[in-house]
């Protein structure tokens, strides 16, 4: 049997190709060309040249190859958006069947402590827009973003409920141990605020407005001078709009704004308002009309809550620089100004409301008049004996008079551990999402609860975010 | 593009470090500069607004910085020469100013101390 190819030449032996190839032959078959759409007469170009044959001399042989990643690099900004990202759902997850939706009475019910209820799917596009909702939480396991309902979470909304039944404004400062879940509290009372049709006004991050990130500018007749950070207030507005979009189309304004570049007249909705707002230059003087509207004495508004996560920061001088060379203080410039008043007690909201400061255990500067109003405040509430008020340091300097104003009045929320039946009842939800693969009973909630003393973040670390099983 | 006292910039450089390209002037000054003007520390030069920019150029012009930083630099050394001091004739010789030992390592010296000075 013949082998279908010559061994010597590697040529398949055909009766088209004769035994002696004249030197100067014609080629038999038309050039090959690479692609469909080049010409053969293009093909032909190529081999013209004198193809060298042998061995070539190759410098650097040893050095390796460069693997040249064919990847493409991130585009400007694509990383940060990843790392900023919130996913609120897992469809891995398994759906919990008992879980109910919160309602607008929901976080008022003493029945409801130690019962996981989930966020329904408008607040939680509400949220999403006031950024209520951090990367460091951990939405992304569970099929539906769902929290739990703590003791302290019914008796701050009940407290708050209170303040807006009396048209009062209610002033807390949430403080506590690190992951004790102070964030999530705001976040509850927000979802408390849509469900109810308040309007909120959320500074996700207080850090943004005094580390000297966002661009600032001079207030012209304000003494002693204040600034306002453009950019942020053109941010805060669109989250405010997109967050309170139904409740500020309901509202109408009682007075003409022809200051903004838009005219606004009286008697328009509010959201032609925050729609003014297109452009950085202009928009502090439509947050200006916003609030100053919004606040207006003696017309119809809804209850308002303005809240802050990272009050240490707002609480200090920030970096921004004055012309001298001097550091503005926090208090000078126009937003966190707006908050610290609210705080202060300085502005009485028309239909009540609530002005909620959460500090946080992370990335927190030094107050030390914050810390010690703070710790003062508590003293306070317990009815400590006055021997036993925190004092001021005689020898040390760092206290700041226009903070301890801002919290003289304040009260203030400690969070700490959650009580065993209530982590029982995230556990179970926990086990329930298929999240937690152990059984719970008295000895897994116990271990668990003990290994964080209770604290929530710390019990999800040891249960959740470890791949111990 | 951003033009400031006759210097292209790239519109991503950040404006403090723009400031800091320009001979004889330093972190401190710049953000000086940056205080007077309303600046933060993390602007880009893209986003600073025209009348800054003018601003920024009619400030700088006013300072000793560039050509005429270097030449108050080469005034004092060619002032000390003249003057015929140790420190001058040591800057004419390409030599060490103060009192270091010239057996070896001074390259520093040698390519410093001269009476047209670089900068």
């Amino acid at each position: 049997m013949s082998a279908p190819n010559c061994l010597r030449c590697l040529v398949r032996p055909s009766t088209a190709i004769p035994l002696a190839i004249p030197r100067q032959a014609s080629p038999l078959v038309a050039p090959f060309a690479p692609f469909s759409t080049t010409t053969a007469t293009a093909a032909k170009k190529e081999v013209k040249g004198h193809v060298r044959g042998g061995k070539k001399l190759v410098l650097g042989k040893f050095k390796k190859n460069k693997v040249e990643s064919r990847v493409r690099p991130p585009g400007p900004g694509e990383r940060k958006a990843y790392r900023k990202r919130i996913t609120l759902s897992n469809d891995n997850a398994i759906q919990v069947p008992w879980l109910t939706d919160m309602g607008p009475g929901s976080l008022l019910d003493t029945a409801n402590v130690a019962k996981v209820l989930a966020l329904p799917e408008e607040v939680q596009d509400q949220l999403r827009a006031s950024e209520a909702f951090k990367t460091t939480q951990s939405w992304k396991m569970f099929r539906k973003p769902s929290v739990l309902v703590r003791t302290e979470t019914v008796d701050l909304m009940n407290r708050i409920q209170g303040a807006v039944e009396k048209r009062q404004t209610l002033r807390v400062a949430i403080t506590g141990d690190k992951v004790a879940g102070k964030s999530m509290m705001l976040l509850q009372a927000m979802s408390h605020a849509y469900l109810n049709n308040w309007i909120v006004i959320h500074v996700p991050e207080a850090h943004e407005l005094t580390t000297a990130c966002t661009d600032y500018a001079p207030i012209p007749g304000t003494e002693p001078p204040q600034y306002t950070q453009p950019t942020y207030a053109l941010k805060l507005i669109h989250a405010i709009k997109k967050a309170n979009e139904k409740i500020l189309a309901k509202t109408y304004t009682v007075s003409a704004h022809p200051e903004l570049p838009q005219n606004i007249p009286a008697n328009t909705p509010l959201l032609a308002i925050a729609n003014a707002a297109k452009e950085a230059d202009g928009a502090w003087a439509v947050f200006h009309a916003l609030w100053n509207e919004l606040t207006a004495q003696g017309a119809n508004r809804p209850p308002i809550l303005l809240s802050l996560d990272g009050l240490a920061h707002v609480m200090k001088t920030s970096d921004y620089r004055a012309p001298g060379f001097d550091r503005i203080h926090a208090h000078d410039l126009s937003l966190v100004r707006l908050f610290a008043e609210a705080l202060g007690g300085g502005v009485q909201f028309p239909n009540g409301g609530a002005v909620l400061g959460a500090t946080s255990r992370s990335n927190t500067p030094r107050a030390p008049s914050m810390e010690l109003a703070l710790a003062q405040r508590e003293a306070e509430q317990r009815h400590a004996d006055p021997a036993e008020v925190p004092q001021k340091d005689a020898f040390f300097r760092g206290y700041d008079e226009r903070v301890e104003a801002v919290l003289r009045s304040v009260q203030v929320l400690r969070l700490g551990g959650v009580s065993k039946l209530e982590a029982r009842a995230v556990m179970e939800y926990w086990a329930a999402s298929g999240m937690l693969r152990a059984a719970v009973d008295e000895k897994t909630v116990t271990e668990k609860w003990a290994l964080g003393s209770g604290v929530l973040g710390e019990m999800e670390r040891a249960s959740l975010l470890t791949m111990r099983i | 593009m951003v033009f400031i006292f006759g210097v292209n910039f790239h519109e991503q450089k950040l404006v403090k470090k723009a400031l800091e390209t320009f001979y004889a002037l330093g972190p401190q000054t710049s953000d000086r500069i940056l205080a007077k003007h309303f600046i933060h520390p993390r602007m880009k030069m893209g986003a600073l607004p025209p009348k800054t920019l003018t601003a920024l150029t009619a400030e700088l012009s006013t300072m000793t910085i560039e050509s005429d930083a270097r030449r108050l630099l080469q005034d004092n050394i060619k002032r000390l020469r003249d003057m015929g001091t140790y420190r001058g004739r040591r800057h004419a010789m390409g030599l060490p100013a103060r009192g270091q030992r010239t057996r070896n390592q001074i390259e520093t010296a040698k390519s410093l101390n001269q009476v047209e000075r670089r900068g």
